[in-house]
């Protein structure tokens, strides 16, 4: 079994500095550098059909009370590290999904909690700090899908085959994965409206019409779905600064700086290499701003981080009061030795190794594949090659 | 990594075929041409001997697929 929760409007909460203040209020996240659509809305707005993900006039004219909120996306992380903490603090491994939607196992959990997939849900409730929807299932889709409709404060718990859950709700669902969400309004007007109409169609037309996306929309709606992977815990290693009033230019580059010359300095590195970071600022006039980067390889020399991350800010919205770098993944050590002899094919194999765990920290473990010759002579087409995890 | 996968692995396809075993329409799509038929028979020495009618055909769309009647179980497949 699974369990999925979820905490509907977590950015926005986080932002309004509470659920509580969000109560009667119109609040929408307003949309990064005063142009694109607009992010989570309460209550309220949504009243006045108002959603996320609409375009800032459309959402005005709709409701002319709107407030708006600048994002807080470095408040919104801590939050959530914070909530995935506690849930891991339980015993969980999680696989958070994004801010707000998690899922765990609860096959390992049971003789912990007394044996029942509701105590161990009576666990992770109590031990979260705010109200959650909590639901169970035999996959993450079916588990999320209960999760969609369950009440605040109460769980569900799917015992029926995720296909007969998942039967009569609507395609719509879809929308929760990114590779599926495209498909949606392609589907509502093909007339297909539940989930179970989806999979009463064959694979092979759903992947003929839309490809991959089609097989995995058959998928999730055929009660199949992939396990969770649980994330990879690790200290978290961040310096910040804190800038003197209305920094930019030359000073925010010296403090950018100053911060990759300390990160690269703290002991908890061990010697590894960086292979991707984020920056983020706290804004003078409230609100936070975010940016990730994924370096081209795995390095721990300072002007080189210097010169991809100085271009990101220029992103900044607003002169920053604290800019902070912090490392999100980790490349292999550094202080390899070099050889006395210049060895073409050790480098070149070294440096496909790195292109690929590059590829693989980007695209997923998947990203590089080596295609196997069996029995390139056999007459049944299935026994002539394979697909193998690639390995320099 | 997720382990090794097989390619080309036969998928379960809904086949029309005339009295004769020759595919009329494929998944809805009726066939035009065939181009090529083989018999393949393999480890009938062991518990699970393979025995397949393959069809190379073409579709009235003009798309080139390669179908196959299990002769152990009269299912059809669609294989590349």
């Amino acid at each position: 079994m699974i369990a999925c929760v979820l905490i509907p409007r977590f950015e926005l909460s986080v932002a309004a500095g509470g659920l509580e203040s969000l109560a009667g209020r119109a609040v929408a996240i307003a949309p990064e550098r005063g142009s694109g659509p607009i992010g989570e809305v309460s209550g309220a707005a949504q009243a006045f059909g108002v959603r996320a993900g609409m375009a800032l006039g459309e959402g005005l004219a709709r409701c002319p009370e709107l407030e708006l909120l600048g994002a807080d996306p470095i408040a919104v992380a801590a939050a959530w590290e914070r909530t995935l903490r506690t849930l891991e603090g339980i015993g969980a491994g999680v696989e958070p999904a994004r801010p707000g939607l998690a899922c765990f196992s609860l096959d390992g959990l049971r003789g912990l909690y007394g044996g029942s997939d509701e105590l161990v849900l009576v666990a992770a409730r109590r031990a979260l700090d705010r109200p959650a929807r909590l639901a169970a299932a035999p996959t993450r889709f079916c588990a999320l899908a209960g999760a969609l409709v369950t009440r605040p404060r109460r769980t569900l718990i799917v015992r029926e085959s995720a296909r007969a859950h998942l039967a009569p709700l609507p395609v719509a669902l879809l929308r929760s994965r990114e590779r599926t969400a495209p498909l949606v309004d392609s589907l509502e007007r093909l007339g297909i409206a539940t989930l179970g109409e989806l999979a009463s169609f064959p694979r092979a037309a759903l992947a003929d019409r839309f490809g991959t996306a089609g097989i995995e929309a058959h998928r999730l709606a055929g009660g199949e779905d992939d396990p969770p992977r649980p994330r990879q815990v690790e200290t978290p290693l961040r310096e910040s600064l804190e800038l003197p009033e209305a920094t930019g230019g030359p000073a925010l580059e010296h403090a950018l700086a100053v911060l990759i010359d300390r990160l690269l300095a703290r002991p908890e590195r061990r010697g590894r290499t960086l292979r991707a970071a984020t920056l983020a600022a706290r804004l003078i006039d409230g609100g936070s701003w975010r940016s990730g980067v994924t370096f081209r390889e795995a390095l721990a020399h300072p002007e080189r981080m210097r010169l991809a991350l100085l271009p990101r800010l220029a992103g900044l919205p607003a002169p920053a009061s604290v800019l902070t770098l912090a490392a999100e993944c980790f490349g292999p050590p550094t202080g390899e030795q070099h050889a006395l002899l210049d060895q073409a094919g050790v480098h070149r194999r070294a440096r496909l190794r790195e292109a690929i765990q590059q590829m693989r920290s980007a695209a997923g473990a998947d990203a590089a594949l080596r295609v196997h010759c069996l029995e390139l002579d056999s007459r049944v087409p299935e026994r002539r090659v394979m697909l193998t995890p690639f390995e320099s | 990594v997720s382990g090794p996968r097989r390619l080309s692995l036969p998928r379960p396809a809904r086949v029309c075929a005339a009295p004769g075993g020759q595919p009329l329409a494929v998944d809805g799509r009726a066939v035009a041409h065939v181009r090529e038929s083989w018999l393949v028979e393999d480890r009938w020495w062991t518990e699970q001997p393979l025995r397949r009618r393959y069809w190379e055909l073409v579709s009235e769309s003009g798309r080139d697929l390669v179908v196959f009647h299990d002769l152990a179980d009269g299912r059809w497949f669609r294989q590349r």
